[in-house]
């Protein structure tokens, strides 16, 4: 769901833009307060993994491909929406100035969406289904589900606002495709969770392991 | 498995650029769910339709902002075939990897957190 600049007016972009940079600037405090030796490379190597990740799309039928986004993964394991933006813009940022892979003046737009969106529905919707369901893989499924659907419900919006889609078309067209790609996001997210808390449950925030005594 | 933090960082690189690798062959060429719904808004497919073999997503040039990206399509000279798409994931990969690290670097040296309570 990289919107490309030709998807946008420069002018709505720079309204995202500036709204995605208030969000960018949160992430930052996040990073600069909750980094440590021992985070610092559980963050970069998930930057490096959804980067890849990002690159790989698979087919979901329908004539369509789709990928991982990887703003409900970040948040989970680093415990917070802010990890999520951090990561994303900055996987944004190589995609979008090296690769063509999302515009320059959609950037914004692309960071509110997956990062800001994906991030704080990923990690909330998360927390609230562990604590009803009380298990990690379904609250990681769902919430990773959601975290790849409303972010493309919200580009649906910009679309419409942009005049490059038809509101209920897009929504309906947006909503299909993105349901089937959040399977997919679900799986891979839950699967990066084993793989991550397997060999470093101490690194890994919140509840996404359970019943596992966590420290020294 | 317990693994400490170096062994972690080279694992995490490495699993990274072996899924880049992995998409260089297998990845799907089909439109993403945007560009998808790009075609469907235009008439050119149908929701659960296969995507038309040469179907051209129309984009509004005029007044919008345009940019080249040097590897664009992660494809630089479109002469080295599938090494061509593993050197530009890879290099994506090792970029959103050290532009992390460098970034943190940055924002901690210029104001180091309050450490030891």
């Amino acid at each position: 769901m990289h919107i490309p600049d030709a998807f946008i007016p420069i002018w709505q972009g720079a309204i995202y833009w500036l709204l995605a940079l208030v969000f960018v600037a949160l992430a930052l405090r996040w990073a600069r307060n909750e980094m440590n030796e021992e985070k610092l490379p559980l963050v970069a190597v998930l930057a490096a993994g959804i980067f890849a990740l990002q690159s790989f799309n698979l087919p979901v039928s329908m004539g369509t491909s789709g990928h991982l986004v990887g703003g409900a993964l970040a948040a989970i394991i680093l415990g917070s929406p802010f990890a999520a933006i951090f990561i994303l813009t900055m996987v944004l940022i190589v995609q979008g100035v090296l690769f063509g892979d999302g515009g320059i003046t959609t950037m914004g737009a692309n960071i509110i969406n997956m990062g800001v969106i994906g991030g704080f529905v990923g990690f909330y919707s998360f927390k609230g289904i562990l604590r009803m369901t009380k298990s990690m893989p379904v609250s990681a499924f769902v919430a990773a589900w959601l975290a790849c659907l409303v972010p493309a419900l919200a580009a649906a919006f910009e679309m419409f606002f942009a005049g490059t889609f038809p509101l209920v078309a897009g929504l309906i067209t947006m909503g299909v495709y993105h349901a089937v790609i959040g399977i997919l996001e679900g799986l891979v997210t839950i699967a990066a969770i084993y793989l991550i808390t397997s060999v470093r449950p101490d690194l890994v925030e919140t509840g996404a392991i359970r019943g596992k005594e966590v420290g020294p | 498995m317990k693994i400490d933090n170096r062994t972690f960082l080279a694992a995490g690189v490495i699993i990274a650029l072996l899924i880049g690798v992995m998409a260089v062959f297998f990845a799907s060429g089909d439109p993403d769910g945007l560009e998808s719904t790009a075609l469907v808004v235009q008439g050119e497919k149908t929701i659960t339709g296969a995507a038309p073999e040469h179907a051209e997503i129309q984009k509004e040039i005029v007044g919008r902002f345009s940019y080249s990206a040097p590897m664009a399509d992660y494809s630089f000279s479109e002469t080295m075939g599938p090494l061509e798409g593993i050197i530009a994931i890879g290099l994506g990969t090792i970029l959103a990897f050290l532009a992390v690290l460098g970034i943190i670097y940055a924002i901690k040296k210029v104001r180091p957190p309050l450490q030891n309570q």
